[in-house]
Parts: structure tokens; C-alpha cells; sequence
């Protein structure tokens, strides 16, 4: 019945004592890690299948913690973060973190969250290119919607192929701007807000309201 | 002006039309001579304008008791005049202040050549006019073409009178209208017979003297003339405005040679009368000789007010200074003045020498004045009697000794020991003394030594020879070290110029404040002017910072020159054309930023050019330390800011993790129970349900603790002192702190009473035990003494944590200053210690930290006490 480990990383206890019955009635099996070096060797020796990530830990800090953890390992990594720290979500993000929640955050949200991460991260990458989500069918070279062919530019199809790649995921500014524009872009936010805001004219109503604004961080297509 | 090929207007040109443009407009009418209808003509065209609903005020008419003009006034507002008592009399002046007040739309101003009552601002009525301009007021004027600066000579020499109310020609340059008033001779003539002009007896005197009709017609001449070369500028001006290529000429360049005599003046104005009619630019070259009277600098003054800039030089070789500076510098015109024939006057030379070297430039000389001007009455040297009566003394003895040692001393040796005296009485007391002593020591030679002895004949040809021989070596003795004296004199001041102006950049790279900067520059101005000096500096009205001597004051009206010069960025008070009847000499300190203040002296005499210089080079260090001074307060300032903004950031964070930790811990415990209830077992319910309990208690004792800190800190706290049993208090603090279970209580029986607030006490308990169960590892103890120090009692609380850094002792009583370390401490709000040091100090107490505890093992943590001093009871 255990569906996957789940590391929690946090020094308050309090966020622990809560975590772990939420976290086993939703079938995980909770890990618990005070500070960020008890962190890195769990994640080593127990090969969690997620972890959950405080950053304001005693010894070493969380982004330290992330960059030391991606160096061995591609496990999906979700920030526990306050909402005032947007430069910390975003440095996080760019690290390597899959995707963030805010404290004090639903559990609902929360459980959410860790199962759109453990999916995306049992989907093996799709072979064919060829990606399908709400009536959008979308391969490298074109776009259908509702079985109608999508007149998209170049960029724009390159920006929904990325958005639906990462789905459910936090795609930060600069990860789309490098993908896209190249690293020389990384801070031209005006170009990703002009075609985000083509690429919701075009899709539709229901599909441009999964289209989500991080407000500060970067954008999501929600599933 | 160098030609536009471009054909774009000239940058300079467009400037001055622009720099005009926020001012008032100003008309000049122009006339020959008195008497021919100026103020009549300005009137009449007055009372047109206000027929147009122009609002025209009349600030000052002088209508010399002529009906017509007094006619002529009916109708227009007219200003009241300004009394001001003046020996014994009143005199009564146009007032500015209330002309500024009124600001009407045109201000008529007669008689702008006239000269204010000492007492006022401005020394001249055109100076009053300008600042009516810049106030932005148009202003009709009159003017007589004899008050001209630069006409001054040539009308002088035409009507034999000298006119001493004089305006400079820029005045006229600034005028953007000009009308003249013409009369013929003959009609004005006949205007004064009839007693429009004058009454009948000064008319009759007048038509005999400044009236003739060649004196008029002459004026008349002038005027046209003058007012023709204006309409010639303003054509130019119109063609450079516009582009207009035309041949201006840039390779005449003038240069006037002002030395310290009475023709300097006139050198001056002829070189700038030279300079105008070839548009070349003008410079006054003067060398510097010692005993440079006032008549040197209102020369160079002179050309400074005509357009022309000032050069000054030290040097020996006069010829050779002339033509090198004129050589370098490309000049064509050399105008200099006529020197009286007198065969030992150097300018002599100067003139021949220049004449023979010269081939590059044209000579002009210019003719001595027609009527000598007055020498200013400041600049006459008392003469002292000292010199010559030592000189008197020093002969009279070595004669003396002379006579009497008739036998051994030969008479011709006298004469060597004359011409040493008469040398250093000329190197010690200048020129006059030495030629005194010269003559003197001849006649006693004479009188005494030769033969026949004690008569003023002389018996032998020879020593007649010998006697003129003496004469001539004495005269030339003391005429060159008087010379030398001098020069010596001129270098040392200069030297003494330089060392200074080295000294205060020393000074002020030193000087790191700005009241140190202000101080020095306060010394420094009193070492030169030899007199209390002091600096004046700020934005928000002038005030004294730094005196020299400490303490000295400023009078009303030397405040109110220091105002103008601020407000102007012009010297004003004593030297000066503003405000002169002021005993301090004020130079604005102008840096990049714009003026930030003056600097004052009060001179104790006039000040001397080098003087004058090394003040002015001590105005703009001082200018730019003081700009140096404010920028590191700017940057100190900044810095701080930075570092508070920093603090706030931190404050912001840890509260906001303060908060927000027991908030998601309370929701997902409440979620987790609603959710997954039935899934949990009775113990996990049970835990969830006390952690939602522990944390809502926490977020309390948070928002207490920020209650309190609000009350402390805005001065709400009442503080109760009675005798308390610590025994009590510490029981039920230990009793309210979670965790403070391995508590060890010791309380000495001398120290079981304390005089304090039972309320205040016991929080300061709960915080200082909050904190100790924060840092301590689980399961050691915390530890709670009291001892007896004197009239005091000092209660410990020690734990066996993790201690404090050394240089952090002071700083863990601040406010949030956890919250420097970020929020990956332990839980808490940052504020639990500084409530307790501010309640202590409430109390009359005192708290402080220690760490590491001096017993505890060394190998294990360091711990921390923290020590609460209060009165013993």
C-alpha cells in the first residue's frame, strides 16, 4: 500500500509531528530530517522517492543543500517556502527543485503536489514526441486543438511544447527564457509575457485557465 | 570669435540672449547733457504705457525743481523715497526694497549714473537697477553720455570737468533698448536762458562754462556716437544670433599696461575704448613692484568692469616680462601710459625699451590725465617720522665719533661710512628714508669733514669733485635698496601667498569633518587678514560655524552683506562695490553643488592684492573640502540606511517565520485530524491535538512579547517597586515556562529580597528561562542563584548550551537580533531579551551576558549566564 518514501526536511519538530501521520494516512512512508547534513545522507543511503524541503535549516542552507543533493541525485524536490522569500523560491526553482508550496500551506495542496511530482517522475520521457492534454495534440512540428489544426509561430510552439513537457510543474523565467531565447535573455520577462499572453488568445478558455501566472516566479500548466 | 563655417548660430550668443530672457527689460534713455529732456521724454512715454493698462510705478524722478517734469508726474504712482539720516542731514534715496515689494510691471528709475548714500546696498543706483532686472521688473532709466566709464577722460578733457558718478559700459551693454534724446546746442542753449533748465543766476554761470556751445556739441557728437556703435553690436549680435558669416576678426588682441600711477586709469579706458572699436579682447598686465597703492587695483578693477581680465606678475626685468607675456599670449595692442619726464623713472625706460624691442605690436600712449583725480583718501600713507629721526640720530653719532677721532679717521673714509648708513637706512626703511639720509649725510660731510671745516664751502677743486661724486652714490644707493626693499617686500608676501594656499590643501586633506574643515578655514582666513575671521555655511539661513577668534559675532548689517554675497555668489562689504560701509570682507564658497556658504574676514586694513588672492584661492579649497566633508556624511548616511533597511528585511523575515511556522503547524495538524481522522490511531490524535494547543499558546506568548516590546518602547510602562520574595517569583516563572523542568533553584539566604515589580520581575525570569531551554541541549540543567553584591542582588540564570560569541555579549539584548543570523536558529521571537533588559532597566537594574560559564567542564559546550542586578530589600 506504501506508494513511495518521502523525505521531510524541516527543523521545526512541530511541522514533523503533523507531516508524518498526514503523510502515512495519504500511504507514504515519512522520513524525518532535522538539519541539512542528517538530510543529504538520508537522501543517500534511503533513496527517497521525493523530498520535501525546508530552507531555513541550522547547519547548511536549503539552496546548499539542494545544489549538494542534485549532484547525485535527480529526485523530485519540493520546497516548503514563505511567501516573502520570492528571490529564495526562485533561486530554489533554478537549482533544480521540481516546485514549491507556501507556508502555511492546505494539506490537500500539499498532497497534491507530491503526486503530480511522483507521477511526472514514473512517466518515462514519451518516446514519440507527440504530447496530448485537454484536446491539445501537440508534436514537434504541429499543433491540433479539438482535431483542428493550431496556427502557432515558431516560439509560441516551442513555449507550449516546454509548458507541456513540465506539466504540473514550475517552469521559473529564467528556465523558459533559456530554453527559448537562449541564455543571453534570461532577463527579458516583457518577451515571455507577450506570448504567454498569444498563447491563452489561442488555446481557449479552458485551456488558458491552466495556464497559470506564478506571480514573480514563472508559469505552470496545471493538469 | 572664431568664424561659424558651420552656419549654425553661435553657442555664446544664444546664451546671452537666453540669460536675458527671465530678466526684466531694461531701456536707457540717452543724453548729451543735462537738461535736454530725458526724465520729460521718459515720462511722457510712461504715461502712454499706462494709457495701454501697463502697471508703471515711478521709483524715483529727481525733476531738479522743473515745473515741466514736476507737471509731468501728475497721474503716475510714484514710490515713497527712502529717508536716511546721514551727518546730521537726511538724505533721501530710492528704496529698493519697496520697489521689489510693489513689483510692478515697469519701474522708472531716473538718473542711473547716481551714487547711494553710504548705509545703503548697493553703492551705485545701477546696481539697484540690476537686481530690479533680475527680479524680473522692466526698468526705464536716464543716463548723460559723461557718465560713461570708458568717456570719462574724453569728456573731462573737453569740458574741463570731471564727472565722478560714472556707470561701466556694460551697463549700457545691458540696456536692451536705448534711446537717445537729441537736442541741438543752440535749442538747449536757449531752453537754459529761459530758465527751463536752471534758475536764472546758475544759468547764467552754466551757459558761461559746462554750456558753451562747443562743449555741447562736442557731448552731442559723443552720444550720437556711442549710441551709434551700439546700434553696430546689436547688428552683430542680430548676424552671430543668426548665422551670418561675415569677417570677424579674431587677431587683434589689446593689452594695457598699468603701473601705479595716475595715468593707470586712463590707460585702462583707452585700452578698453581700443579694444571695443577693434572687437578685441582686452587684459590689464600689471607687475607688482611693493607699494602698490589703491589706485593700482581700482585700475585693474576698472578693466575687470569694462570686459577685460587681469594679469598680474612679479618680476625685475619690466621690458622683458611685457614682451614675453605679449608675445606668448599673440597680443597686437600695447597701451600704456605717457610718463612725466623725469629722468628716474623707470617707465621711462619702459617706454624706450618697448619702442626699440617691439617690432610685433602697435604702441599707444596714452596722455596724462587733464585733471589729476582725486587720490582716494585711505590709500595716503601716514608718514612716519621714525625712519628720519633714527637716520638723524645714527649720522649725528657716527659724526660726532668722526669729529672727535679727527686724527685717526681719514675724512674720505667718512664718506664710505655715509654711503652704509644711507644703504641700510634705504634697505630698512624704503626710498624717502634713504634719500633723506642721503642728502642729510652730505651736508654734514660737507660741513663737517672738508675743509674748510664747519662751513658749507669747500676750499679744494677736488673735493667738490668728491662731494657731487658722494652726492650722485648716495642718491643711487638709496634709491636702488630702496628698490630692492620693495621687490624683496612683493616677493615675500607672494611667497608668503603660496605657502599658505599649499598649507590649507595640506590642512583640509587632513581635516575629515566638516567642522574641522570649517574650523581650519576659520584660522586660516584670520592668519591672512591678520583679524578675526569667521565662515558662515548653510542651507537653511546663514549661520555662524566657525569664528576665529572663537566667539566672534556679526552685526545686522554685515549679516545682511554676508546674505547677499551667499544669495548672489559675489564678494561683497569693505573693497567692494555692494555693501562697502561694512567692516567684513565676505567671498562666497562656490563649489560644484552651487554656493554652500561664505567666508568672512574683517580686515584691519585694506587688504593687499596677494592678500586678496591667497583669500580667494582659500574660498575655493575651503569650497571643495566642504563639498568633500558633506559627500562622506551623504555616503556615512547611506550606509547606514543600508544597514537598517538590511535590519528590517530581517525583522521582517524572522516575524513573518515567527508566525507563520505555528500557523501551518496548527492547520496541518487541524487538516491531518479532519482528513485522515478515522485512519490515525488514538495516540497520534491525542499528539496532533496538543500540538495545536502548544502552538496557539506559542503564537500568544509571541504576540505578548511584541505587546510588551510596543509598550516599552512607547514609554507606557508602569513600574510598581515593592519588596518581593524571590523565591516566589522565580516558583512561578519556572512554573510557566514549558521545558524549564530540570531547573536547579539556589537562592542565598542574604539575597532572598529584592525591591522591584512582581509583575515585571517574573516576565524577566520567563524570558531569560525561555531562552535558556532554547539553546540548551536536551536534558542538561538550567540553574537559577541569587548572590549579594553589596546594596545588590544578583539573580543568574545559567544554561550549558552553545554560549555566546565574545564580541555578541552586548548585542543579544537588541531587538530581533536573532534575527541577524537569519531565520535557521532555533524558534523564537528575537525579542525575549531585549524585553528583559529593558525591563530590568525599567526597575533600576542591570543585566548583562557571560558565556562561556566559568563552571562548566572546558570540553563540553561553553553555556551562557546572563546576570540580573537589582535592589537588594
Amino acid at each position: 500500500m506504501i506508494s513511495g518514501r518521502i523525505l521531510v526536511v524541516d527543523d521545526e519538530p512541530q511541522i514533523h509531528r503533523f507531516l508524518a501521520p498526514a503523510l502515512a494516512a495519504a500511504g507514504y512512508e515519512p522520513l524525518r530530517a532535522e538539519t541539512g547534513t542528517q538530510a543529504l545522507r538520508l537522501a543517500a543511503s534511503t533513496a527517497p522517492d521525493l523530498v520535501l524541503l525546508d530552507l531555513g535549516l541550522p547547519d547548511i542552507d536549503g539552496q546548499e543543500v539542494l545544489r549538494k543533493l542534485r549532484a547525485f541525485s535527480d529526485v523530485p524536490v519540493i520546497v516548503l517556502s514563505a511567501r516573502d522569500r520570492e528571490a529564495e523560491k526562485i533561486a530554489a526553482l533554478d537549482s533544480g527543485a521540481d516546485d514549491y508550496v507556501e507556508k502555511p500551506f492546505a494539506l490537500g495542496e500539499l498532497l497534491a503536489r507530491i503526486r503530480t511530482a511522483l507521477r511526472r517522475k514514473s512517466q518515462t520521457q514519451p518516446a514519440s514526441s507527440a504530447l496530448e492534454f485537454c484536446g491539445l495534440q501537440l508534436d514537434t512540428s504541429k499543433a491540433m486543438l479539438n482535431g483542428e489544426s493550431l496556427a502557432l509561430t515558431k516560439r509560441e510552439h516551442a513555449l507550449l511544447l516546454l509548458l507541456m513537457r513540465n506539466l504540473g510543474r514550475v517552469l521559473t523565467h529564467r528556465q523558459i527564457l533559456t530554453a527559448i531565447w537562449g541564455p543571453a535573455h534570461t532577463e527579458d520577462v516583457a518577451y515571455l509575457r507577450v506570448y504567454i499572453g498569444q498563447l491563452r488568445r489561442k488555446l481557449g478558455a479552458e485551456l488558458s485557465g491552466k495556464l497559470k501566472t506564478e506571480p514573480g516566479v514563472g508559469y505552470r500548466l496545471e493538469e | 570669435m572664431a568664424p561659424q563655417d558651420d552656419g549654425r548660430p553661435d553657442p555664446d550668443a544664444l546664451l546671452a540672449s537666453t540669460a536675458r530672457s527671465g530678466r526684466g527689460h531694461l531701456k536707457i534713455f540717452l543724453g548729451a547733457a543735462p537738461g535736454v529732456g530725458k526724465t520729460w521724454e521718459m515720462l511722457d512715454a510712461a504715461h502712454a504705457k499706462r494709457l495701454k493698462n501697463i502697471d508703471v510705478v515711478a521709483g524715483i524722478i529727481e525733476t531738479h525743481g522743473r515745473a515741466g517734469t514736476l507737471a509731468k508726474t501728475e497721474g503716475l504712482e510714484m514710490l515713497p523715497r527712502r529717508a536716511l539720516p546721514y551727518r546730521g542731514q537726511t538724505l533721501e534715496e530710492f528704496d529698493l526694497d519697496s520697489a521689489l515689494a510693489r513689483h510692478p510691471q515697469l519701474l522708472l528709475v531716473d538718473e542711473l549714473a547716481h551714487t547711494n548714500a553710504p548705509g545703503m546696498r548697493h553703492a551705485k543706483r545701477w546696481q539697484d537697477v540690476q537686481e530690479i532686472l533680475e527680479a524680473g521688473i522692466d526698468v526705464w532709466s536716464t543716463v548723460n553720455v559723461q557718465h560713461l566709464e570708458s568717456l570719462n577722460d574724453q569728456v573731462a578733457r573737453i569740458t574741463g570737468i570731471r564727472v565722478t558718478e560714472t556707470i561701466p559700459d556694460t551697463v549700457l551693454d545691458m540696456a536692451d533698448e536705448i534711446e537717445l534724446i537729441d537736442l541741438p546746442p543752440a535749442e538747449l542753449r536757449a531752453r537754459l536762458q529761459e530758465g527751463h533748465i536752471y534758475r536764472p543766476d546758475v544759468a547764467a554761470r552754466a551757459l558761461k562754462e559746462f554750456f558753451r556751445e562747443g562743449n555741447l556739441g562736442a557731448l552731442r557728437e559723443i552720444a550720437l556716437r556711442r549710441a551709434a556703435q551700439r546700434i553696430d553690436k546689436d547688428v552683430t549680435q542680430y548676424m552671430r544670433l543668426r548665422a551670418i558669416p561675415g569677417p570677424w576678426p579674431v587677431t587683434e588682441r589689446v593689452m594695457a599696461l598699468v603701473g601705479a600711477d595716475a595715468s593707470a586709469g586712463n590707460v585702462v579706458r583707452h585700452a578698453a575704448r581700443l579694444a571695443e572699436a577693434l572687437r578685441a579682447p582686452l587684459t590689464a598686465f600689471h607687475i607688482e613692484r611693493g607699494g602698490d597703492d589703491a589706485r593700482t587695483q581700482a585700475a585693474l578693477d576698472l578693466a575687470v568692469q569694462l570686459g577685460g581680465n587681469v594679469v598680474t606678475q612679479s618680476a625685475t626685468d619690466l621690458v622683458r616680462a611685457v614682451l614675453e607675456y605679449a608675445g606668448q599670449h599673440n597680443f597686437t595692442h600695447i597701451v600704456m601710459g605717457r610718463q612725466p619726464a623725469r629722468r628716474w623713472r623707470p617707465g621711462r625706460r619702459l617706454a624706450e625699451a618697448l619702442t626699440r624691442q617691439s617690432a610685433a605690436f602697435s604702441l599707444h600712449f596714452v596722455p596724462l590725465p587733464a585733471a589729476p583725480a582725486p587720490r582716494p583718501a585711505h590709500a595716503r600713507h601716514k608718514t612716519e617720522l621714525e625712519p628720519y629721526l633714527l637716520s638723524g640720530a645714527l649720522l649725528g653719532v657716527v659724526t660726532i665719533i668722526g669729529v672727535a677721532a679727527d686724527k685717526y679717521v681719514p675724512q674720505e673714509a667718512m664718506g664710505l661710512i655715509f654711503t652704509g648708513i644711507i644703504a641700510a637706512m634705504a634697505s630698512r626703511s624704503g626710498r624717502n628714508a634713504g634719500l633723506f639720509t642721503a642728502f642729510f649725510a652730505f651736508l654734514l660731510w660737507n660741513f663737517c669733514f672738508l675743509p674748510p671745516v664747519y662751513t658749507f664751502s669747500v676750499s679744494d677743486p677736488r673735493d667738490v669733485v668728491a662731494l657731487l661724486v658722494f652726492l650722485l652714490v648716495g642718491l643711487l644707493t638709496g634709491q636702488l635698496a630702496g628698490r630692492v626693499r620693495q621687490e624683496a617686500g612683493s616677493a615675500a608676501a607672494r611667497v608668503e601667498a603660496l605657502r599658505r594656499i599649499s598649507l590649507f590643501g595640506q590642512r583640509f586633506t587632513r581635516a575629515a569633518t566638516m567642522s574641522d574643515v570649517l574650523a581650519s578655514a576659520a584660522e586660516e582666513a584670520a592668519a591672512i587678514a591678520g583679524a578675526g575671521a569667521l565662515l558662515l555655511h548653510g542651507p537653511s539661513g546663514l549661520r555662524v560655524e566657525a569664528a576665529q577668534p572663537p566667539g566672534t559675532a556679526l552685526e545686522e548689517a554685515a549679516l545682511a552683506a554676508a546674505e547677499w554675497c551667499f544669495a548672489h555668489g559675489v564678494e561683497t562689504g569693505i573693497g567692494t562695490s555692494t555693501l562697502p560701509s561694512v567692516p567684513w570682507r565676505f567671498l562666497p564658497l562656490g563649489g560644484n553643488a552651487g554656493c554652500i556658504g561664505v567666508l568672512g574676514v574683517k580686515p584691519a586694513a585694506i587688504l593687499s592684492p596677494p592678500q586678496a588672492q591667497t583669500l580667494t584661492a582659500l574660498a575655493g579649497q575651503t569650497a571643495l573640502a566642504a563639498e568633500r566633508a558633506q559627500l562622506s556624511v551623504h555616503n556615512a548616511r547611506a550606509e547606514a540606511h543600508q544597514d537598517s533597511q538590511k535590519l528590517r528585511n530581517a525583522l521582517l523575515s524572522s516575524l513573518s517565520h515567527d508566525l507563520r511556522t505555528p500557523l501551518t503547524s496548527i492547520r496541518g495538524a487541524a487538516e491531518t485530524l479532519a482528513q485522515a481522522g478515522t485512519a490515525l490511531d488514538e495516540a497520534t490524535r491525542a499528539d496532533l491535538l496538543a500540538s495545536i494547543t502548544q502552538d496557539t499558546a506559542r503564537m500568544t506568548k509571541f504576540l505578548a512579547n511584541i505587546m510588551d516590546m510596543a509598550r516599552v518602547e512607547s514609554g507606557g510602562l508602569n513600574v510598581r517597586r515593592e519588596r518581593l520574595r524571590l523565591e516566589e517569583i522565580v516558583e512561578s516563572a519556572v512554573a510557566r515556562v514549558t521545558g524549564a523542568l530540570y531547573t536547579r533553584v539556589n537562592i542565598a539566604p542574604n539575597a532572598a529580597n529584592v525591591l522591584a515589580d512582581p509583575a515585571l520581575l517574573e516576565q524577566v525570569l520567563v524570558n531569560l528561562l525561555d531562552n535558556a531551554v532554547k539553546y540548551a541541549p536536551p536534558g542538561s540543567h538550567i540553574r537559577i542563584s541569587s548572590a549579594r553584591e553589596g546594596g545588590l542582588v544578583r539573580i543568574s540564570v545559567a544554561d550549558a548550551g552553545v554560549g555566546i560569541a565574545p564580541g555578541e555579549l552586548e548585542a543579544v539584548f537588541d531587538s530581533f537580533f536573532r534575527a541577524r543570523r537569519g531565520d535557521s536558529v532555533a524558534p523564537g521571537t528575537g525579542l525575549g531579551l531585549a524585553i528583559a533588559k529593558a525591563f530590568t532597566e525599567a526597575m533600576g537594574g542591570q543585566i548583562r551576558a557571560q558565556s562561556p560559564r566559568n563552571d562548566l567542564p572546558a570540553d563540553g559546550m561553553p553555556g551562557t549566564v546572563i546576570h540580573v542586578e537589582l535592589p537588594a530589600a
